[in-house]
């Protein structure tokens, strides 16, 4: 992968406190990392609602056809 | 105390006796210190059967029951099952979520691609190498750059060309390998890959392996599928040299294979029986979905597939039922008890096994499973859904070949460095198989899997 570039947000310190808390003794080492992990499932879930209605026919219709020559649909 | 690592190895429908006594695989025949057959969800099919195995869960919890779901109660609509509708969480989701590096090749049902704290490369049911099949986006450059054109499945895998099915298969294996063994001298907590080979292989060829198929042929390709499990079990070998002594090692399969007997006509069957019909009657072979049911009288209707779903037209559910909740108890008995007692073509019992989702699942999803899950000839026999052939059995699938179907018990492997379980297991049941990951990398199993930790 290439070099992952970085940049800062402020979040209130009581955030931080609780998060610095929550992450005692996880593999998560800074809370910056914690803080990424979940914005990137927060934003994944919006993006997969949105990809709900993106997962075009066209694409359903590769699917089933994989599906119907694997003998699964008819 | 160290962080365990534990490598997952999928082989998809791989069945005990080949792997564990009758192929000679010295790589995963020495991780055989703890071991059985692992008996696989109902439906034994790859959807349910890889996200049952990560969640932990039963399909009544996870709201699936194979590739293509029912839209509600709908007599048309139905919906396929990708990874938007797995809503329970895996494996990977726990781990990631407490830190760990996972890394998921192949497992299926992964598409599309959800984020997690490694890396994922999605499975067979992505429509195609075009779209975005990892986690993250930048990863399919490097398989690019790795294998070229990464092959996703085998195609035309109904084709009578078997030695290009064959050299299909080895291709689309070899390059997964390529990139597992690449992802393996990455940083990582949990590694899960799953092959789809041993899958195509045995549906492709397991005629020309097995004399007692009815269609057994002699051909130089009787070899084809122990010399592809020896290839495999090579690449394993060099996987295993590539990982720390301090890891765990399972491999597991989400289903086993056996010879495929035939087919049974399912809604020919109901038509005969009286449960369903049609508004015409068919002069050819028709897909059930091409021809006009006549909802009024029709009670009974079914899909078909390596296993049958059947369905009843009940009252006040569907839209035209013309079952009362009384009669459906009823008629849904009379309907079990006559698969039941089937028999096959010669007039030998077929030993059908007919289920009720009420008594093979929980959770909140069993009020959308079909009504009856079958097994005709306890999956010796598949199912067709067409109508307007001449017998209730045939011998040919409306697609082309295949020779194989699926069993219900698969593989259960593990190597633990530190030896908290061995020796040889029985009962084992999909489900186990993330409590037990849980438990041999240290961490919490979160309540609602239906699973035991062998550790417990």
């Amino acid at each position: 992968m290439s070099d992952k570039r970085y940049t800062t947000v402020s979040i209130p310190v009581e955030l931080a406190e609780k998060i610095e808390k929550r992450i005692e003794g996880t593999g998560f080492h800074s809370i910056s990392s914690y803080v990424t992990y979940v914005l990137r499932q927060v934003i994944s879930s919006i993006e997969e609602d949105e990809k709900k209605e993106v997962f075009s026919k066209e694409d359903e219709e590769k699917v089933k056809e994989r599906l119907r020559g694997l003998g699964y649909l008819e | 105390m160290n962080r365990l690592k534990v490598f997952v190895i999928g082989l998809d429908c791989a069945p005990p006796d080949l792997v564990f006594d009758e192929f000679d695989l010295p790589n995963i025949q020495q991780l055989m210190d703890c071991y059985g057959e692992l008996t696989s969800t109902i439906p034994a099919i790859t959807c349910p059967a890889w996200m049952s195995m990560v969640s932990g869960k039963n399909p009544g919890k996870l709201g699936f029951y194979g590739f293509r779901n029912r839209k509600g109660f709908s007599y048309t609509d139905m919906w396929i099952a990708n990874s938007l509708a797995v809503k329970e969480d895996t494996l990977w989701d726990i781990f990631s979520r407490e830190g760990k590096d996972v890394s998921i090749i192949g497992v299926p049902q992964t598409y599309p691609p959800k984020p997690v704290n490694g890396i994922m490369v999605t499975s067979f049911l992505t429509p195609d190498i075009n779209h975005q099949y990892t986690y993250p986006d930048a990863l399919k450059t490097e398989i690019k750059d790795l294998v070229g054109e990464y092959i996703l499945d085998v195609e035309e895998f109904r084709t009578e060309d078997k030695h290009k099915l064959l050299s299909q298969i080895y291709e689309m294996t070899e390059k997964r390998c390529t990139v597992v063994k690449h992802y393996l001298k990455k940083k990582w907590d949990f590694f899960m890959w799953v092959e789809m080979g041993p899958d195509r292989l045995h549906h492709g060829l397991w005629k020309f392996f097995d004399p007692t198929h009815r269609k057994y042929t002699e051909s130089d390709l009787q070899s084809a599928i122990p010399e592809y499990y020896q290839y495999l079990d090579n690449q394993i070998g060099e996987m295993l040299s590539l990982v720390d002594e301090d890891t765990c090692v399972m491999v597991v399969s989400d289903h086993g294979a056996k010879k495929m007997e035939g087919c049974i006509n399912v809604n020919d069957w109901l038509i005969q029986e009286g449960y369903l019909h049609l508004k015409e009657e068919p002069t050819q072979i028709v897909p059930i979905k091409k021809v006009q049911i006549d909802w009024t009288k029709t009670s009974v209707w079914a899909w078909g597939g390596y296993y049958s779903r059947i369905f009843f037209n009940v009252k006040g559910r569907e839209d035209a039922g013309v079952l009362t909740r009384e009669e459906y108890h009823d008629v849904r008995e009379e309907v079990k008890k006559k698969l039941e007692s089937m028999k096959d073509d010669r007039g030998a019992p077929l030993n059908t096994k007919a289920f009720r989702p009420e008594d093979i699942y929980t959770g909140k999803y069993v009020r959308e499973a079909p009504d009856l899950i079958v097994y005709f000839g306890d999956l010796y026999w598949r199912a067709t859904e067409s109508v307007g052939h001449d017998s209730i059995y045939s011998f040919e699938t409306e697609i082309g070949p295949d020779d194989c179907v699926h069993a219900q018990k698969g593989i259960f492997i593990l190597k633990d460095p530190e030896e908290r379980v061995s020796g040889k297991k029985e009962n084992l049941n999909i489900m186990d198989c993330a409590p037990t990951i849980l438990d041999l990398m240290g961490s919490t199993k979160p309540p609602g899997m239906d699973g035991h930790s062998l550790l417990e």
